[in-house]
């Protein structure tokens, strides 16, 4: 009981400390604000300053009657330091008695002297003037814009009533959450399960902090103009055919990209996963790879091998072929390229459930090879090949590396915030851009989730046969695989360039051998690349053991809002990464939490963005493990910590270390959500690769890649190791 | 080891859980208002039909659920509001809940390690166990190597180790083969009398609860319907429901012609018996059913007994005769025990029902 009343108190004083932080930045905001409005008011005025000396008397009764938020009086010819007034100053009765009685005041002595120089000044206490209490003074030198003398000094005071009240609205409202707080604290300290009380309270925070917030901030500065709220941005995208025409860009690359890589996909999967042809191994292990290479990584050998100075544009112009890769066409082939395994391995998964009994079945009909693949075989894999459509859709909407790069005169939205955001300085448009790009993104995500997934044929129950009937004849298989292999020799070809780039002294002019490139890009590189790995070293634990956590939430314990829980959490999987980078600087770079330019709001990017994965794992390896291991630990007498540490995390290992490995990985190759939020401080890798690509430095690029290549496969190779190394323990107790 | 001190008894008073039913919403009373008292060392068992929320009663006694009002006490406890890792009871899971993670060693160590005993004590405590349950050779073995019984015994040394104030097991041998079960029945209770740890078993399996508990409590719909040793739920049950479940029945219909201080008088088609045992709800004139095990029927030439009927299958045990008779009532069957010096009735035979009255009890007509 003692214990526990000291961890209320201490946790009562963190929550003091965090709310008068936060308390404070609101308040000096707001002050921030409505002083600069009262400085507006006070600098408008005074360029109304009459020029002629007889019509001073009327501006100021014409300004008294105007029913202003201010006072103001005139001082005529400023005094000395410590001496008085010499003539009663003319305008506002009230306003001029106080002058006369404190002209000398030190504060009075500052104002004057300030207007003596032509500038505005604010006293810094509050005065009573007449039966009015504390009014904001503020000091303006009185200019004659035809003599360019200075008259005097204009003297305006405002009611601070509006900022008191506010001010007492703001410490009732922190009032009121601090009691709230502590009744929440309270009630989950006595609760019986106080530790998950507590991890369920950081979870919304940590999601309403930053999830819901910066959508919300987004969504809310994308109707904001000038401080007002405005229907502006949106009616200037939806006017301008060059927004519309970025959006149908974005369209057209995502429905070309997931066509053909659905296509590609299938290709490779069929071969896998319904034939006995050869080189499988090679064939899936080929199909994989694409997906964790970095950005830029491929669209980089593109350029080096079909740009306007590339190796086979030399070869194809020599014959007179004259093209540009820069564009749509060029784009669908590095998108396709590394995203068809997305739908490889969707494919992959659905055509392997499928029972070969159908197709036996369907034979011994006597239904020829092809026609039972065309009504028994292509019919079972339709929901799987509109979820890989759906998911490559989706992936190449988000994608900005490529684009960037890549786009030439074709526009997309992804791109298009960016040079909003970055060029334009026009976050509003960016953040409405963004959001324009999650309509077609989250339609697409939602018809996958909730529809195609529904509509799919293949269960799980039931044991596959194992055996695999064959549909095609040799010479269709050896086809097949022939294609195949061109798209595998594709990509080999990709990768070689990239690391070839290395070597060379200056791509397209000079292939002379160097190792210059190396040992500059080394140098230009050092910093960025310890800050990448710093930044993804440090989110990698917090964003395993946070999923996992939630994971066993969800799972595990009944509470009310699991499924607003979940859908916090889950947000950030469908979110485009230019959306998340612009939400963030708009959230972020004001009160109450001020955080753009550090690390923290990187790592914190981080962490969000790969959470749904790492919790997906999570709960798929939870739903197998009987809950009664855990509550054996808790009846012997562990409490939720110790359960967590000793029990569920040895069990889910496998996957919390894919949850890690993704989360490096991730880090590491970020770029669409990243680019918004590196610092001189804090640089990311990724946009060094694409700084020096802009600057034409192939060469220092493709170092930069090859060693980003690296660390990715280290990371993944690492993590297999130890996955399998644990894995023969894992064969669950019955 | 065998007059444990610790052991203490428990008490449930007017415990009531309602659970919300997630697809409909509505509240449903899982228990209902049950009370009882474990004596300290005594084994009581928790039957009854699955889902009449014997395994929720546990479950509130180890604390992983909550009662939505009622009162639990160990020893002179009040342990209502503790959590189940600060609860002095330790339970057995259906599937036993061992870490797959751990070897057997580890498994039994670890309410020790929590517990912060030194290693040394750590390691010889288990060794001891280990062997009481007669696993000494398994203690490296990965969970996953073992067989169920052995799974069970690992799970009960774990239990065990922590010397608990409260065992609590949960349908313990559900998933072990008809032998084990037995053989485990019989280890179960050895190890319950010979530590004198008080004891709650919940099993819907009649033989189970018969065999290993000093008394058993019969639940149905989230209720207590009787509470007695062994012999007072088969020899003298409530009603109707607790007679079924408990063992082989017949119900012949009767009226009740009398009630005396020590007899009731019942007629069956003008036969009149006098019984020892009868609902004390029941008074004169009211309709009944004499209940009748297997082993108190005989049989004999039609017309003699009390019902007629035909034989439709016997069943040799060795020690006994199961003899099945197709009556107006239904199926009964009747137990011939020393089958081999006493009259066997072929299939087909006409035969008459009789029931020894002592071995009789006068039931109310109703579930």
């Amino acid at each position: 009981m003692k214990k526990q009343a000291l961890h209320f108190i201490l946790m009562m004083l963190f929550v003091v400390l965090v709310g008068y932080w936060i308390f404070t930045s609101v308040r000096d905001e707001f002050l921030k604000q409505s002083r600069a409005s009262q400085r507006e008011t006070v600098e408008t005025v005074t360029a109304g300053y009459p020029s002629e000396p007889e019509n001073i008397s009327a501006w100021l009764t014409r300004l008294a009657e105007e029913k202003n938020t201010y006072k103001v009086a005139f001082v005529k010819n400023i005094p000395m330091p410590g001496e008085n007034l010499n003539e009663t100053p003319e305008g506002d009765q009230n306003l001029s008695d106080l002058c006369m009685k404190f002209s000398t005041d030190p504060e009075f002595s500052k104002g004057f002297d300030h207007a003596a120089y032509e500038e505005i000044y604010r006293s810094v206490k509050n005065w009573t003037i007449g039966t009015e209490e504390e009014q904001a003074l503020f000091f303006a030198p009185a200019v004659n814009l035809k003599t360019h003398d200075i008259d005097g000094a204009l003297i305006f005071s405002f009611n601070t009533e509006g900022e008191r009240g506010f001010m007492n609205m703001l410490k009732m409202l922190f009032g009121a959450a601090f009691i709230l707080f502590a009744v929440v604290i309270w009630q989950v300290m006595m609760s019986r399960d106080p530790i998950v009380g507590f991890a369920l309270a950081g979870l919304f925070l940590m999601t309403i902090t930053f999830v819901a917030y910066p959508l919300f901030e987004a969504l809310r500065l994308s109707f904001i103009e000038n401080g007002k709220f405005s229907l502006g941005i949106w009616k200037n995208i939806l006017n301008s055919e060059g927004y519309i025409s970025a959006l149908i860009g974005s369209l057209k690359l995502g429905c070309w990209t997931a066509t053909f890589s659905t296509i590609v996909g299938f290709l490779f999967a069929f071969v896998v996963a319904r034939t006995n042809a050869p080189f499988k191994k090679l064939i899936s292990t080929m199909g994989v790879l694409p997906v964790i290479s970095p950005p830029f990584s491929l669209t980089l050998s593109i350029i080096l091998l079909f740009g306007n100075n590339g190796l086979i544009t030399r070869w194809l112009r020599v014959i007179g072929l004259n093209f540009s890769i820069y564009g749509l066409p060029g784009l669908v082939l590095v998108q396709t390229m590394g995203m068809f395994p997305i739908a490889f391995l969707t494919l992959g998964g659905v055509l392997q459930a499928i029972d070969s009994t159908y197709e036996e079945a369907s034979l011994n009909l006597s239904a020829g090879r092809f026609k039972t693949f065309k009504s028994i075989t292509l019919p079972l894999t339709v929901p799987g090949l509109l979820s890989a459509w759906l998911l490559v859709f989706t992936t190449s909407l988000a994608d900005f590396a490529n684009p960037l790069l890549l786009a030439g005169d074709l526009r997309v939205l992804s791109l298009e915030s960016y040079i909003e955001v970055t060029g334009m300085n026009r976050l509003g448009h960016g953040a409405a851009l963004s959001i324009l790009l999650l309509l077609p993104t989250l339609t697409a995500f939602l018809v996958q989730r909730f529809w195609v997934a529904r509509k799919s044929y293949v269960t799980v129950t039931g044991k596959p046969s194992g055996r695999i009937t064959e549909l095609t004849t040799p010479g269709v298989r050896k086809f097949l695989v022939g294609i195949i292999l061109i798209i595998i020799f594709f990509l080999i070809l990709l990768y070689g360039t990239i690391f070839a780039g290395c070597f060379v002294k200056n791509w397209g002019i000079d292939y002379t051998f160097s190792l210059e490139n190396i040992t500059e890009a080394i140098t230009r590189s050092r910093d960025a690349l310890f800050d990448t790995v710093t930044l993804a070293a440090i989110a990698t634990p917090m964003a395993g053991i946070i999923a996992m956590i939630a994971a066993l939430l969800i799972v595990r314990k009944k509470f009310h809002g699991k499924r607003l829980l979940e859908i916090l959490l889950m947000t950030p999987f469908a979110l485009p990464g230019t959306l998340v980078g612009i939400s963030y600087i708009l959230a972020f770079n004001h009160a109450p939490i001020i955080l753009v330019g550090t690390a923290a709001i990187i790592i914190i990017n981080y962490v969000i963005r790969e959470l749904p994965v790492g919790i997906e794992g999570g709960i798929a390896s939870l739903r197998q493990i009987d809950p009664s291991i855990e509550e054996a630990a808790t009846d012997l007498g562990a409490d939720q910590a110790t359960v967590f540490r000793t029990v569920v995390l040895p069990l889910v290992r496998p996957a919390f270390l894919s949850s890690l490995s993704y989360t490096f990985v991730r880090s590491m190759t970020a770029v669409s959500a990243v680019i918004f939020l590196i610092s001189a401080r804090w640089y990311h890798l990724t946009v060094l690769i694409y700084n020096f690509s802009e600057n034409l430095r192939f060469g220092l690029a493709s170092v930069l890649s090859t060693l980003l290549i690296i660390i990715v496969f280290g990371a993944f190779g690492l993590m297999r190791l130890l996955v399998r190394e644990n894995s023969n323990l894992m064969k669950n107790v019955t | 080891m065998s007059n444990n001190n610790k052991s203490k008894s428990v008490t449930l008073e007017n415990i009531t859980k309602i659970f919300r039913d997630p697809q409909s919403g509505q509240d449903v009373a899982a228990v209902g208002g049950v009370s009882f008292k474990l004596e300290p060392g005594e084994l009581v068992t928790l039957l009854g039909p699955s889902g009449c929320g014997k395994t929720t009663v546990l479950r509130m006694l180890s604390g992983f659920e909550q009662p939505t009002s009622g009162r639990i006490m160990i020893g002179e406890n009040d342990v209502t509001n503790t959590p189940p890792n600060k609860r002095d009871t330790a339970m057995v899971f259906q599937s036993y809940g061992l870490f797959p993670h751990m070897n057997v060693f580890e498994n039994v160590a670890y309410g020790l390690k929590l517990r912060k005993v030194p290693n040394k004590e750590i390691a010889e405590k288990v060794q001891k166990f280990l062997e009481m349950v007669g696993l000494g050779q398994m203690a490296k073995r990965p969970p996953s190597r073992l067989s169920g019984g052995q799974q069970q015994r690992v799970a009960l040394a774990r239990s065990l180790i922590v010397e608990p104030s409260v065992l609590l097991l949960d349908e313990p041998l559900s998933n072990l083969d008809a032998l084990l079960r037995e053989q485990m029945r019989v280890e179960i209770r050895r190890l319950q009398k010979s530590l004198g740890i008080t004891a709650m078993y919940v099993t819907h399996d009649r033989v189970e609860a018969m065999s290993l508990s000093d008394r058993i409590i019969v639940m149905k719909g989230g209720k207590i319907i009787q509470m007695g040793t062994p012999s007072d739920i088969y020899r003298d049950p409530v009603n109707k429901f607790v007679a079924g479940f408990v063992g082989k029945v017949a119900f012949f219909p009767c009226e009740v012609k009398g009630i005396s201080e020590n007899e009731c008088h019942v007629e069956i088609k003008g036969q009149r018996f006098e019984t020892s045992k009868w609902n004390k709800n029941l008074n004169a004139g009211d309709h009944a059913v004499i209940m009748a095990r297997p082993e108190s029927l005989s049989l004999g030439e039609p017309g003699a007994g009390v019902e007629d009927g035909t034989v439709t299958a016997n069943i040799y045990l060795g020690n006994s005769v199961e003899t099945w008779v197709k009556t107006d009532l239904g199926n009964v069957l009747v137990q011939i025990d020393n089958p081999d010096v006493k009259k066997i009735w072929n299939e087909g035979e006409n035969v008459s029902l009789s029931f020894d009255p002592l071995l009789t009890k006068v039931l109310e007509d109703k579930e």
